[in-house]
This record gives C-alpha cells, structure tokens and sequence, in this order.
C-alpha cells in the first residue's frame, strides 16, 4: 500500500474527530442539516482562522458525516476564471447523478490575486448567488479588503487557533497508533513550537519518526531545529516552486545558505526540469532574466537595496509563473547540481588555453579579445582544420603552444605540431646563413613585432632560397 | 598552395597599412591627419566607428609616421583586453602622461583602444590628465559609440568619424591581397566575402585567409568557410528549442559559451542572422517577434550579471514561439 503523509492519513474522518473548535462544528451542523432540507438564505460558507487549525480537515469531515460527495478546489486551481466556470459552476448548478448532494470546497480564497486573476472573485459571487449545492471557502485573513465583497455575501465561521493540549492530544494518538515510543518532553516541545499549527506539528512529528522510528526530546531538538535554520539546496528549490503564495516563495529563500548568486544557479539549473509547459516555462524564465538584471545592477553600482527586487523576482515571480500546468510543480523530479559550475571547473583548461590564445592573438593584432574570439579564431579553425602548411606557418609565427594548436585543431594537430618543429629548425639554419652573409633589410612592408616574429621569415624571396 | 612559406602570417596583420599613406580610403581623415604630422602638432584625437574600419590602424599609422619605426617607445597603448580601471589611469596613464618629454618629439601619444568600454568615474579621471598634461601628452581615444564617451571628453578632442568601407575598396584590397599571396580569386567570391563582413575590412580579411586555405576563393569556398567558422550548435540549438527541447537546446547553449567560448552578445547575433537566414523555415511574423525578443535579451545581457540565465530565457521564448509554429502548420 501507498504511505500516506500522516496529515492525511490522520485527517478526521467525522466532526467528531476533529479537535476543539466546538462552535464552529455546531455552526457547520446546522448550517449543512439546513441545506439538506432546503436552499438557504446563505448559500455559502468562509470559514477563517490561522493555518492548521482544521479549517480544511472539517470540510471533508463533514462531507463524511452526511455522506456528501465532496469537490475540492485550491486557490491554485481556480486563479482563472474561465477554470472556475467549468468546475465550480458546472458543479454549483447541477446535483450529482447519485442525487447526492455535492459539497464544494473553495480551500485559500485569500490566496486569489485581485491584479493577476482578474474576474475569479466576481465569478465566485456569480456562482454563490445562485448555487444549488452547498459551497465551502477558508481563508487566513477574511479581512483582507479584496475579500469585502465576499464577506458581504457569505456566513462567516470562525475557527480558534488550537491549544498545546489540543496539538498534544492530536500528536499522543498518533503516536499510539503508530506504536511508536514518544517521550513527553519530546511531544512538548512539538507542540510548543508550533504555535496552535497541528498540520505543521504532525509533518514535524513525522519527520523526527520516520528517520529514527523514535521521538525523543534530544532527536526533536536537534533536527527541527536544523530544519529551521536551513534547508538543503534541492528542498530550497523545491519549496521555492511549490509556493503559491509570493510570501512562502520568498521565506523559502531566507532559509538557506545559499547566497543569491548560488540560488538563481541552482533555479536556473531546475526550472526547465520542473516545469514543461512552454508558456509557464517562458513566464518563469522572463522573470528569472529580470533578477537577474537586478543582480547585475547590484554588482555594478553595489546598491544592495534592489537585493530584495533580485530575490523575489527569481522566487516568487517564478513560482507564481506557473498557471497553466499548475500540477506539474508538484511532480517529483530529481534536481540537479548547478550544471555551469560543474562544466565550468571541468572545461578550466581548456578555457585557459583559449584565453591565453586569444591574449596573443590579440596583441598581434590590436584587438579586444573579445574580437578576436568571435572574428578570429573562428577562421583560424577553418584554417588549421584544413590547410595544415598554413597551419604550421602560423603556429610558428604566433609561436603557439601545442595545446594551443590542440585547441584550434584536435584532428590535425600532430601533423602541425610535426611541420612547425621542422620549420623552426629550418628557418633557425636561415637566419645563421643570413646573419652570414648579413643580409639585413629587404623587408617590405612585413615586419616582426613580438620577439618571436621575425621579419626574415615572412619574406617569400627568401624561403625560395 | 604549394608555395613554401616557412613561416605565414595572419593576413590581417600582414597586410596591415603601416603608415597614412598606405591607408586607401578614409582619403579626408587621413588628409587632416598628415597635415599634423606636418606641423608637428595635434588636438586629443577620437577616432569613432563601426568596428574593422582602420580606427586602430590609422592610429598607429599616425605614431609610426610621427615617430618613425620605433614608434612604439613614445607611445603607450591600452588595448581594450588591458585593465582599464580608475586606478590604471590614475597610476600608469598618469605616469606616462606626466613624464619628461624627450627632445626629439613634440609631444607623447597614449592610445586607448576601445575607450567607450571604460567606465565613467574612469572617464572622469582620464579627462583631469588630458587637461594638466596637455603640454607634453596628447590622447588618442578609440571607440565603437562615441556617445558613451563622457561630454567633456568629446569637447575636448577633434572627432574623426569612420564609415564602413565601400565596397570597391574592400574588394580592390582583397584583389591585390590575393595577387600578392599568389591566390585565384574571382570577382564574385569577392563580392560575397564583402557582403558578410559588412564593411568590416578585419572581417573581410579573415574570411578571405581561411577561403584561401581550403582552395580558389570563390563564392563556394567562401560560403563553406562561413558554415564552418560559426558552429553549427547555433542552429541546432534554435532547432531543439523550437521542438521544445529546452533541456538539449540548454545542452547546446553551454557548449558554446563554455567550451567555444561564445560571449553571449555574439551568441544572440548569430541567432539573429539564423532567424534571418535560409536554413531554418521560420513564419514570417515570428520572426520580427523573435527580433523583439532578442533585442531586449541584448540589452539585459548587458545589465544582467549570467549570460546563460538570460540565454536560456531566450530559448524559453523561443520554444513557446515553435509550438505557435506548429500549432499555425497544423491548422494550413
């Protein structure tokens, strides 16, 4: 069988099984029993409080209890409008083929943009008004004004944040049932630091057990506490792209050591992995491009206040690119190390042969070396590739070392190397023969510049000698 | 090719103008320029234009015909690939520009290739020397856009403005290039050769160097060579990324920054003319988008800090705009 997360599996299968929050469960009652009968007055529901206090859990335990097929969407899922039309309105409008009732969960109604996902809002009070099915929405913060509306429109429950003796109590049983052994202390200090967030207690209960089948206080401390300080670069990323939140994008960079250069390497390095779709792809890397201005303008003029600009940009403009295939960020895919920096130390010789050819080129020939890696060289492969007299002609005026001839030709270069050794020995026996007879100039308008190049050589007259 | 060199040069520098009076074209600047060597004086000089226009020749020109063969003793000259940096100019550039003028010369020439690339507070400080050792020190600046070169430098030298060369004269020089080095060469092979290096004479020279190294220089040969000079993963790697490759085109993109050592900025002009060119069948309307795109990935090449962050946005665009080809294909 599939392992479960224990937030799932644990997950309170009737309203009986959910922790505290008694008025809301009596409020929810009533509220569904009269559904049942009839269609209220209001239609809709927005349950509020802090994360993890079982907002999303009572939903589908009531679904449960009254035996309602239970539809689920995620902020995620209905940013737009037209994705809403066809779930949530197909579902609020027609009663299920099993004549059931269908309860229909609307999960972080916050979490909907009023800028990027224009219409979703007014869409959900459409289908609200005219619902033939009960409708469920949570939120964090009903207060916030984009929420107004909905306010005005909905019957709003409020759910407590959960005591250390209700987290306790939660984390007890599952130990229990888990037959694991946990000290008090241990399940203390869970509950103590999680702040009323049992979803978050379990994950972390969770964690400390499956790696050592065992929860002590020591074992809690030290891993959670790990876990706080940082993650590990690939959790980093992951945790990046799973945001749906600008905010969780961006706390996920602060837990790190990475520093900003080393993270966009390593989301640059994933981004195409995790993600497919070509439009989400594109959106992702524009934004990632535009951090990236931001970090060259950082490096350049060194005002490190656009630092905040740069890293929200390559995190939550990233993670919150991804729309059209929203599933795909949750797709497991292994990650890999920042390849550049690995082809980087791996290509270092060569890239410094190339670099010391391109500085000798360059002297010769007045030039950047940048010009001369995009002008030269080029052409210089051409010519070593495929005429090896010329080649050797010039590795010997150039005075080129081997590796650099190896660099320029890999095919040809023992031959070149072979002809360039033969011609030195050949124009050193000339230049004796000239100094012997002292013959100087002639020279027309080729002449020697650096010590290596000699203006006799480059005389035609002469080799035919 | 069965001439016995022992030793070749690159043409480029072989048949480089030595002194004014070898320099073919350009005939106004070059005239100006004598008349100073004939007075023995001159103003800072800023030698503008597009690049392989004889900017950095004339230059030297210059120096040799006022200084004679030894030239270079009198002068000090900064290539683009030196440190340029503040501290450059205020510690080398000020120590030369400072010195005891020798008694056999007017005056010393410091040159400065490719002077637009410095930076402004660079600028600032080079414009304070101009001023004190104006006496004894004159400044020959070279850029490729005069217009990043600060205000107060600009008043303060005589601008001399270079053109892409014309077409006979790019072709005339090959001509008597290829007469020189013993070479067949024909008329339109020429032609094409000056149509590729658009007026940059370097260019042109190189192309013609390698041409001649794989046989007669005609169009065929010269066409081969620009195939082989510019790598195929340039292509490929469009190619990849429009079937939506993106990891593979990535692949390719890493080799040619890394190994072949493509700066990025080069990477999206060769992109630009494979957009343009015959090989890849691209629709019509893509194409000015993809120009769009490149230009602005141009730009933020210049203001980002990783090349491939910004190229792989570029291919990123570039395989969302191939599956709008193919969805296009499909429906005709």
């Amino acid at each position: 069988m599939r392992k479960l997360p224990w937030v799932i599996k644990y997950r309170p299968k009737k309203l009986g099984d959910v922790v505290n929050q008694e008025k809301a469960k009596e409020e929810l009652s009533t509220w569904i029993e009269l559904w049942l009968k009839e269609v209220p007055k209001e239609r809709a529901v927005l349950l509020y409080g802090p994360p993890g206090c079982g907002k999303t859990s009572m939903s589908e335990a009531l679904a449960n209890e009254y035996g309602l097929d239970f539809i689920e969407m995620n902020a995620s899922d209905y940013r737009r409008k037209v994705d809403l039309d066809r779930i949530a309105r197909t579902a609020a409008l027609q009663r299920s083929i099993s004549g059931r009732t269908k309860l229909i969960l609307l999960d972080e109604v916050d979490g909907i943009s009023g800028t990027a996902d224009v219409g979703a809002l007014e869409t959900i009070l459409e289908i609200i008004k005219i619902t033939v099915n009960p409708i469920i929405m949570t939120a964090n913060n009903p207060w916030d004004p984009k929420l107004r509306p909905l306010r005005d429109a909905v019957k709003l429950i409020e759910f407590r944040k959960l005591t250390k003796t209700d987290v306790r109590k939660v984390l007890i049983r599952i130990c229990g049932e888990e037959r694991l052994s946990c000290d008090d202390d241990a399940i203390d200090f869970i509950a103590e630091r999680c702040e009323g967030d049992l979803r978050s207690a379990i994950n972390d209960l969770e964690a400390v057990a499956e790696g050592y089948g065992k929860v002590t206080l020591e074992l809690v401390k030290n891993l959670l506490r790990q876990r706080d300080r940082e993650y590990e670069p690939f959790e980093v990323v992951r945790r990046i792209f799973i945001s749906k939140y600008a905010w969780q994008a961006k706390q996920a960079t602060q837990q790190t050591d990475l520093t900003p250069d080393e993270l966009i390497q390593w989301i640059n390095e994933n981004l195409p992995r995790q993600i497919s779709d070509p439009e989400d792809l594109w959106r992702a890397y524009d934004y990632l491009s535009k951090a990236d201005v931001f970090m060259g303008r950082i490096i350049r003029t060194g005002n490190w206040d656009l630092l905040t600009y740069a890293v929200e940009l390559m995190s939550a403009g990233v993670s919150l690119s991804i729309i059209n295939d929203v599933k795909g960020k949750y797709r497991w895919v292994k990650y890999s190390f920042p390849q550049k920096v690995l082809m980087t130390a791996r290509t270092k010789e060569v890239r410094q042969i190339r670099d010391d050819l391109a500085e000798i080129l360059a002297k010769h020939l007045n030039v950047s070396k940048s010009v001369v890696k995009s002008d030269v060289i080029p052409y210089m492969r051409v010519i070593f590739n495929n005429n090896i007299e010329v080649a050797g002609g010039l590795a010997l005026s150039l005075n080129l070392s081997e590796s650099m001839i190896r660099y320029l030709s890999y095919q040809n270069s023992h031959k070149i190397v072979e002809l360039m050794n033969k011609l030195k020995v050949e124009s050193s026996r000339k230049v004796d023969k000239l100094k012997a007879d002292k013959v100087g100039g002639k020279r027309k308008d080729v002449k020697g510049r650096a010590g290596t190049l000699n203006g006799y050589f480059t005389n035609k007259p002469h080799s035919n000698q | 090719m069965s001439t016995q060199t022992l030793v070749d040069l690159l043409w480029v520098e072989k048949y480089r103008p030595r002194t004014l009076s070898e320099i073919v074209n350009h005939e106004d600047v070059i005239r100006r320029l004598q008349q100073f060597i004939k007075e023995k004086n001159m103003p800072h000089l800023l030698f503008a234009g597009p690049p392989g226009t004889g900017k950095t020749t004339a230059a030297h020109a210059l120096a040799h015909d006022l200084y004679g063969p030894d030239y270079r003793m009198y002068m000090l000259e900064l290539n683009a690939s030196d440190e340029r940096g503040i501290d450059v100019i205020r510690g080398k550039v000020k120590e030369f520009s400072r010195s005891k003028l020798p008694t056999n010369i007017p005056f010393k020439i410091v040159l400065l290739d490719e002077s637009d690339n410095m930076t402004a507070d660079a600028q600032q400080a080079l414009r304070r020397l101009m001023e004190m050792y104006v006496d004894v020190t004159r400044f020959i600046l070279i850029a490729n856009y005069p217009s990043k070169i600060i205000e107060p430098i600009q008043s303060r030298c005589a601008v001399f403005r270079f053109i892409p060369l014309r077409k006979e004269d790019v072709v005339r020089r090959l001509k008597w290039i290829c007469s020189s080095e013993g070479i067949k060469c024909d008329e339109e092979g020429l032609e094409v050769i000056h149509e590729i290096s658009e007026g940059d004479m370097r260019k042109a020279i190189n192309i013609l160097q390698a041409s001649a190294s794989i046989g007669d220089v005609n169009v065929s040969n010269v066409l081969k060579v620009v195939g082989l000079a510019h790598p195929r993963e340039v292509r490929e790697m469009i190619q990849l990324a429009f079937d939506g490759k993106f990891i593979d085109a990535r692949d390719k993109l890493r080799e040619l920054m890394i190994s072949y050592g493509v700066s990025g900025t080069d990477i999206v002009k060769q992109i630009h003319r494979e957009i343009f060119g015959t090989e890849l069948a691209i629709p019509e309307p893509l194409k000015v988008e993809i120009t769009d795109y490149l230009g602005e990935i141009q730009f933020r090449l210049v203001e980002g800090a990783d090349e491939e962050i910004q190229l792989s946005a570029l291919i990123a665009k570039l395989s969302l705009l191939g599956r709008a080809a193919k969805a296009v294909k499909q429906v005709k």
